[in-house]
């Protein structure tokens, strides 16, 4: 039998503030005429969530903002009741959510350990046997009498931590506290909530924005958008999953917010047609991996005859930092161009940036260097993250292809793949 | 109802450190500290046993300080316990969106916090009976009993107003008021005996004389506050007939109450 079981499961919450004492009345009467009350439209945290876990099994919860994390554990720690659905829970729960919600400030360390402990669901007897234990993972020996008002935040967060990570409970639920204090004492959290979770043998579920933590200490994820389950398996698929996502969805928001920065400027002799972007099965697409070739097609009218025009095509960043620019002004022996419709392709064989949104540029200049046609976001395309980038947040701006040669042996990096091509 | 008893048995440590906490925070940087826990009804005896000087009331052989701070005792937990219960689900929303715990821990917790004060204040009587010299009899052994009852007159209220509290804040500013007004239909600044003198002996309101005595003692207080009088100043037993009304009210409305804060409190992370 599953020790936590989900079942269809889902909660509503009413948008809008506190009905007024007009709106009640109001409603109250339309009631007693029968007639509908006005409803304020419901939002839709969770909906229809069904999943169960096992005994042991450590979870991961992952997702966007909003996406319903602290809903679900909020409804499993019996804080709030699902609107439709039953949730069994098999077990005591220990809920660490939020550090650091039960502290009092007028108290001392000392005092919070033993109030915030027993809210916890600690006994008397049990927080003086750990209490030893849990000043000295806090560090702070010399600051337990002091009412915690006068703590520093990071003292505050350790004492928090320390006291919710002695407790014993078969399910565990951990919110948003992996992260906490400074590097050192990160680790030292890190340590410590491995430990809880090897050694105990118990269930733990795990929210948090960390998706590196969450692949290195999970059995499983669960992956939530929009109050749903989005998927659920092995960390690093999982994981893999949201990346994608995470980054469509920043592309997406890019898209949006560049939509009305397309800069055009045409004297008339030109009339651009189209960029697009084309993969290596001459489709059209708007994204390419790190690391392959890019292709930009430009079509357009000419409407009247140019001489030997000079081409520019380049690609940008969002925020119009010019990254690559390639004219044909070099070429000798370059094509006067008639009236009517041209095609130009532009191949960059292996485009080096990393994972991102970038814009393509467009320009035709006449033989006098006068200007005839710029355009600046003509086409926005994204570069897909290697599946390197998915395990390292990408400490650099540019891919290249690189060589080693350690103690005299050569040795060459494999070729990045990008996560289309590593999924498929 | 047994269950009730086995929750509160199960999280009996979480109410003594809640309390402890309350009591801490409350006096914590406050030089006089615990002091002020029984200047309110020390003061309100002085008052009283001013006005009394003017309007003169009938006390018996007991003296009007004393008796009246007898009465007060009682009062002063019940009021008190049934402010800060009705307001302490709402006080401690921080906790009530975060971790789950029966939420009658809440009021419960407010409730006995009042009780040390109660203590305290036991000492005050008990230097004031050594100043009159009054010595306690073996009645005085009631005095947990009637105390025990109190608390769940404050209950009855409290976990009814905490619950409506939590979706409408005016319950926690009309109860206040409206309890400070229930002190004058209590037998505070006067001994009950004035009342059932007026109206069971003298029959002052004709035929409703009864009736009235009977809405009278309705209120809780009014048997409380005269018992309390009874076992510890007057060394008699509790007047069980004045009590009566107000037990039989609280024995409905109690359970009723617990029912609504229990049924209430599944929304309450969703609304606080």
């Amino acid at each position: 039998m599953s020790i936590i079981e989900v079942n269809h499961v889902s909660k509503e919450y009413r948008l809008g503030t506190l009905t007024s004492l007009k709106d009640s009345a109001v409603n109250m009467v339309r009631r007693l005429r029968r007639q509908p009350a006005i409803q304020r439209t419901p939002f839709r945290a969770l909906d229809d969530m069904d999943f169960s876990i096992e005994q042991g099994e450590v979870v991961g919860i992952i997702g966007n903002n909003g996406a319903g994390k602290s809903t679900l554990l909020k409804l499993l720690a019996n804080v709030t009741t699902p609107t439709n659905g039953s949730i069994a829970v098999r077990g005591k729960v220990a809920p660490l959510i939020e550090v650091g919600a039960g502290l009092i400030a007028d108290l001392t360390g000392r005092e919070n350990i033993y109030l915030n402990a027993t809210i916890l669901g600690i006994s008397r007897a049990d927080i003086a046997r750990k209490f030893d234990e849990i000043v000295s993972f806090s560090e702070l020996e010399d600051f337990i009498d002091t009412p915690i008002k006068r703590y520093s935040s990071g003292m505050k967060i350790r004492l928090a931590f320390a006291i919710a990570t002695s407790v014993n409970a078969e399910i565990l639920i951990i919110d948003e506290v992996l992260a906490v204090g400074d590097l050192a004492f990160q680790r030292k959290c890190f340590e410590r909530m491995e430990n809880l979770i090897k050694n105990s043998g118990n269930t733990v579920l795990i929210v948090s924005h960390n998706i590196r933590q969450i692949e290195r200490m999970c059995s499983r994820v669960l992956l939530l958008d929009q109050g749903k389950v989005a998927a659920d398996g092995l960390p690093l698929d999982v994981a893999d999953m949201f990346y994608r996502r995470s980054n469509e969805k920043i592309s997406a928001d890019h898209k949006k917010s560049l939509q009305g920065k397309v800069h055009k400027y045409s004297s008339g002799e030109i009339e651009l047609l189209a960029v697009d972007l084309i993969n290596d099965q001459e489709q059209i697409t708007d994204t390419i991996p790190s690391g392959g070739t890019l292709r930009v097609r430009v079509k357009f009218q000419v409407n009247q005859a140019l001489q030997r025009p000079e081409i520019i095509v380049g690609t940008h960043t969002t925020d119009f930092f010019y990254l690559s620019a390639s004219s044909t002004a070099l070429i000798e022996n370059r094509p006067d161009l008639d009236v009517g419709i041209h095609e130009v392709d532009y191949i960059v064989p292996s485009f080096p940036l990393v994972a991102g949104t970038y814009c393509v540029r467009f320009a035709v200049f006449d033989q006098h260097q006068r200007k005839v046609f710029t355009g600046e976001t003509l086409k926005i395309f994204t570069i897909l993250p290697t599946s390197q980038d998915v395990l390292d947040a990408p400490m650099r701006r540019l891919y290249l292809p690189t060589q080693w040669r350690l103690d005299g042996v050569a040795h060459s990096s494999p070729t990045p793949v990008s996560t289309e091509t590593a999924s498929a | 109802m047994l269950n009730i008893a086995k929750n509160l048995y199960e999280y009996r440590e979480l109410v003594a450190e809640l309390t402890r906490k309350d009591v801490t925070i409350r006096y914590k940087q406050a030089y006089l500290g615990i002091a002020w826990a029984v200047l309110r009804p020390l003061a309100l005896m002085l008052i009283f046993t001013l006005v009394k000087s003017f309007v003169g009331i009938e006390s018996g052989d007991i003296p009007y300080p004393i008796l009246t701070f007898a009465a007060l005792m009682p009062w002063v937990f019940f009021q008190d316990a049934t402010t800060e219960g009705i307001e302490s689900v709402v006080k401690n929303s921080a906790l009530v969106r975060k971790i789950y715990f029966p939420r009658e821990i809440f009021p419960l917790t407010a409730v006995t916090t009042k009780l040390v004060e109660f203590c305290i204040s036991a000492f005050i009587l008990a230097g004031l009976m050594v100043w009159y010299q009054m010595v306690p009899t073996v009645y005085i052994l009631w005095v947990p009993l009637i105390i025990l009852y109190t608390l769940l007159v404050s209950m009855t209220l409290a976990l009814i107003g905490a619950a409506i509290n939590v979706s409408y804040r005016d319950v926690g500013t009309a109860l206040p008021i409206m309890l400070s007004l229930l002190m004058y239909a209590s037998p505070v600044i006067y001994p009950l005996q004035l009342v059932k003198d007026k109206l069971l002996v003298q029959q002052a309101a004709g035929e409703w004389s009864n009736l009235l005595y009977t809405i009278y003692t309705l209120n809780p207080l009014a048997g409380i506050i005269d018992s309390f009088q009874n076992v510890v100043l007057r060394s008699q037993l509790p007047d069980f007939s004045s009590m009566l009304p107000g037990m039989i009210m609280t024995a409905i409305l109690l359970p009723l109450s617990y029912r609504f804060f229990k049924m209430e409190e599944p929304y309450f992370a969703d609304v606080i």
